[in-house]
């Protein structure tokens, strides 16, 4: 529930509330940990030979030998899964271990042997399923067991398929919950338990989301940095992807342009407040696409929209005035109208498909950098603490502090470095510099992965 | 009636403090033109004896025609009958034409010889910039250039001050979310200020307005209705806004959009989102299926939809929405940048309050599925803090406007704004005539 507009953490157990932050502290110094890591109750009973907790689990479920051992260790059984189940794309997170010992591949049950195989061994499942191995994390360490993290992905109409697969590799008796986030954890819950027997452990997408960006940008260590942003965007000649340094976030605005846009104000790890949303997202610009230009994927669409001129299709500002608006600061290559040229037919009959389908791309863009700037500009800071200050501080408040970083994150910004410029550009322009926009590797990801973190939290 | 023969930078005719006919105001937008027209009911036989021909059968024309060409139209429904204004006596008219027929109104103006009448056109709009050369060389009439936002101001509180025709202005929707029983009403514009004013034309400015000459432009979104008009010429095949409109009136949206309960399976309790309210427009078009499925009609829905909802979404967070309290001040001060010299214990909480959003512009023309879609989201998304308000001349304040400063007296406006030409040409007639050399001097005459 929001209190007074903010977000405190006050869904789940209260043993998780309170265990949690020690966890993700624990986690972020990635080292080996003692008993002490265990969220769930008993923790000294655990530490002691765990037989009281053996019996609290016992209560709870059937636990399968494996899973005893697990918990001995305290750690959650093998397979290790997030999901975040959107509106168009199904996002996996599959942690695979690296560090099996003799004994452990011994015991190892066949179904989790085979599952292990089938998604390492492959990048693409079926017709659309698809691994993204450049976003790998290798030699990762989570709960004390190294690995690999894989990110998978399906479109969301497959998943009757994808159940499919899980009934006839017996996915029910290794594993009887599954971290599942986004809406199709709430609409599939019962597809899961009839067809493959499955326990959903529904999870909020925008809680999931947070957690696993804080997550990902902690351990990634090597390689290309998480976090990035542009210098000169519009400049081909100069433009350059530069790393940026998410240390000491908050406060951030965080933009999630899924099939739909979501905008949180972040205000530190557990304090976040959904500001506001568009339907004007990823799903519009796919969909109108298709409508326009007969395309079918969103690859597709990209490709359409990198060879076409959207000003042949927008009506500019120097359409109507003949030049800048200059009373309002408006510069005459703006877009007063977008599609504004198409209600004349000569003009409709002159665009090509590329032009069509680059317009639909700048007008999404455009809409959600506006409604970005705006809610950027709008939102006081550590909200409630402001309400306290006397007028001259808040005053000082108002002009020093406000919100400058905007992590733009989703998949409607997967491979689509046309969208990331203009959005770097457009929030820079008409800030005035005030905002800057930071973009993430694992742009759709990170509901996933907060999802996977959530299994040390089994309730 | 004394002429005098100015020398040719003072571009001014003087007719012993009458403004000479005809009045005209324009409003040159991306899509429209919209055209006000003065005509005097109270001509004295001695007037019509000395009134010029042209001036006579321009008269004539616009007044005993409804439509004009192919495409101009006299909107009869919205004339303000025995209005008085500047001791004269008349009608008002409200005349539109698209703007890709400008060059053959402008060689029209050529025809009629309107450059002998009045050299000078009040007009506003993009446009007024535009076509002010081709004014000039096709027709040898000069552009008096207008703020449009300006315009629109002057223009709105003027027509609700005179009424119309005896009924208000101005009115609003009640029981919005009921579509059985949602009424129009009639509304009183009293303790107007604040208020937020959201112009829809061929693209969106929001105005956040606090005094009679005291107001910002807050934003704007370039997807207005040329955006609607645009996309359903693509998606449907049609050709007018008429059009369109009827193709929406009929079709359903949420076969073309994904709604919250298509991605949730019901409500998304956390956020407070309902499972009808859509998630992704036009999200599920990406599905060939669908696709095969729906009709022009249903697109041409999901297309209104989609603009309106955007206006009204970006409308909301414009709006200061959290009566009396410290973030509202905050809003009021980052959002409509008051100067900092301005000391906050004086701005009070009440003032800072927005609790009216008015909607104007020819998006809303014949538009209830859109006025009532306002209405609605305005409603709900600021749990019924917020009211929004139409007016019945809708497209036309910014044409008022623009007549309104042809019959003002030149005077500097309040507020920091440049002094516009008309005050320029006061002092330059001020110059010749008197020998004035500060513009200073000159705001004792009245010129008109």
């Amino acid at each position: 529930m929001e209190l007074n507009g903010f977000y405190c953490d006050g869904e789940g157990c209260a043993e998780e509330q309170e265990e949690e932050p020690t966890a993700l502290k624990l986690l972020r110094s990635k080292t080996e940990t003692s008993c002490s890591i265990i969220a769930t109750p008993g923790a000294d009973s655990a530490a002691a030979g765990g037989s009281v907790l053996q019996e609290q689990r016992m209560s709870k479920s059937t636990p399968a030998m494996l899973r005893l051992d697990s918990l001995k260790k305290n750690r959650p059984p093998f397979p290790w899964f997030g999901m975040d189940i959107g509106g168009t794309l199904v996002k996996l997170v599959y942690f695979e271990p690296k560090d099996i010992t003799a004994e452990e591949e011994q015991e190892e049950v066949e179904s989790l042997k085979s599952i292990r195989r089938y998604l390492t061994s492959h990048t693409a499942y079926g017709k659309t399923g698809i691994r993204d191995v450049h976003l790998e994390l290798s030699d990762l360490t989570l709960w004390g067991r190294k690995g690999n993290l894989h990110f998978i992905r399906f479109p969301t109409h497959e998943l009757p398929a994808f159940l499919q697969m899980g009934r006839d590799k017996h996915f029910s008796s290794l594993h009887t919950t599954l971290c599942a986030t986004g809406g199709g954890a709430f609409k599939y819950e019962d597809d899961f338990l009839t067809m493959a027997n499955l326990k959903l452990l529904k999870l909020d997408e925008l809680d999931c989301l947070i957690k696993g960006v804080l997550y990902i940008d902690s351990v990634v260590s090597s390689g290309p940095p998480e976090c990035y942003y542009f210098e000169h965007p519009t400049d081909p000649e100069r433009c350059e992807q530069k790393a940026y340094n998410l240390e000491n976030p908050y406060p951030l605005l965080l933009v999630n342009i899924g099939s739909g846009v979501s905008i949180l104000a972040v205000y530190s790890k557990d304090n976040y407040k959904r500001v506001t949303g568009t339907s004007l997202g990823g799903g519009t610009f796919l969909g109108l696409c298709c409508l326009l230009t007969g395309c079918s994927t969103f690859e597709e669409a990209l490709a359409m929209a990198t060879e076409g001129e959207s000003t042949r299709v927008d009506k500019l500002v120097k359409d109507i005035y003949g030049g800048d608006y200059e009373r309002f600061g408006l510069p005459g290559w703006a877009v007063a109208s977008s599609f504004g040229n198409m209600m004349c037919k000569e003009k409709r009959d002159s665009v090509s498909k590329e032009d069509l389908a680059r317009a639909t791309l700048v007008t999404i863009t455009n809409n959600i950098g506006s409604i970005t700037r705006m809610c950027a500009l709008n939102e006081p800071l550590y909200g409630a603490a402001l309400w306290n200050l006397d007028q001259a501080a808040l005053y000082r408040a108002m002009i020093d502090q406000n919100i400058e970083r905007v992590v733009f994150v989703g998949n409607f910004l997967r491979v689509n470095t046309l969208s990331m410029k203009l959005l770097a550009y457009a929030l820079d322009y008409w800030s005035k510099g005030q905002l800057k926009a930071l973009f993430l590797r694992h742009e759709g990801y990170f509901g996933a992965v907060g999802a996977l973190l959530e299994l040390q939290n089994p309730c | 009636m004394s002429k005098i023969t100015l020398p040719a930078y003072a571009n001014v005719y003087i007719s012993e403090g009458k403004k000479p006919f005809p009045w005209f105001g324009m409003d040159i937008g991306g899509t429209l033109v919209k055209l006000v027209y003065f005509e005097p009911k109270d001509i004295t036989a001695e007037e019509e004896q000395e009134e010029v021909e042209n001036l006579k059968s321009i008269r004539r024309y616009l007044t005993s025609n409804t439509a004009y060409g192919k495409t101009g139209v006299r909107d009869v429904h919205l004339e303000l009958r025995n209005l008085t204004i500047c001791g004269r006596t008349g009608n008002l008219h409200f005349i539109r034409f698209p703007t890709v027929a400008m060059h053959r109104f402008i060689q029209m103006g050529r025809d009629k010889h309107f450059s002998s009448l009045h050299t000078t056109l009040c007009a506003t709009g993009g446009g007024a910039y535009k076509f002010e050369n081709d004014f000039r060389t096709m027709a040898d009439l000069e552009l008096l250039k207008l703020d449009e936002l300006d315009c629109l101001i002057q223009g709105l509180l003027y027509i609700d001050s005179v009424g119309f025709n005896g009924h208000p202005e101005c009115y609003y929707f009640e029981n919005p979310s009921d579509t059985q029983n949602c009424i129009k009403r009639p509304c009183c514009l009293d303790n107007l200020f604040p208020m937020l004013l959201v112009n829809i034309g061929s693209g969106v400015s929001i105005l956040a307005v606090n005094e009679k000459d005291s107001y910002k432009r807050v934003t704007g979104t370039s997807l207005g209705g040329g955006t609607f008009l645009g996309l359903c010429c693509l998606l449907t095949g049609c050709e007018t806004f008429e059009e369109a409109l009827e193709m929406a009136s009929k079709g359903d949206s949420t076969n073309v959009d994904k709604l919250v309960k298509d991605i949730y399976g019901g409500d998304y309790q956390r956020f407070g989102l309902q499972g009808s309210a859509v998630a992704s427009s036009f999200g599920h078009m990406m599905s060939k299926e669908k696709r095969d499925s729906i009709s022009k009609e249903d697109l041409a829905r999901a297309t209104l939809v989609t603009i309106t909802n955007n206006i009204g979404s970006i409308a909301r967070m414009c709006a200061v929405n959290e009566p009396g309290d410290q973030a509202a001040l905050y809003r009021a001060f980052r959002v409509y940048r008051i100067p900092s010299e301005q000391k906050l214990p004086t701005i009070s909480r009440e003032y800072m309050k927005i609790e009216r959003v008015v909607f104007v512009g020819n998006f809303l023309r014949i538009n209830t599925v859109s006025t009532k879609l306002l209405a609605y989201a305005m409603d709900f998304w600021s749990k019924g803090q917020l009211k929004a308000l139409f007016l019945e001349h809708e497209g036309y304040f910014g044409a008022v406007g623009a007549f309104l400063e042809l019959l003002k007296s030149a005077k500097v406006r309040r507020g920091g704004v440049k002094p516009d030409s008309l005050s320029m040409q006061a002092f330059l007639l001020c110059q010749a005539m008197y020998h004035v050399t500060s513009p200073k001097s000159c705001l004792a005459f009245e010129y008109f």
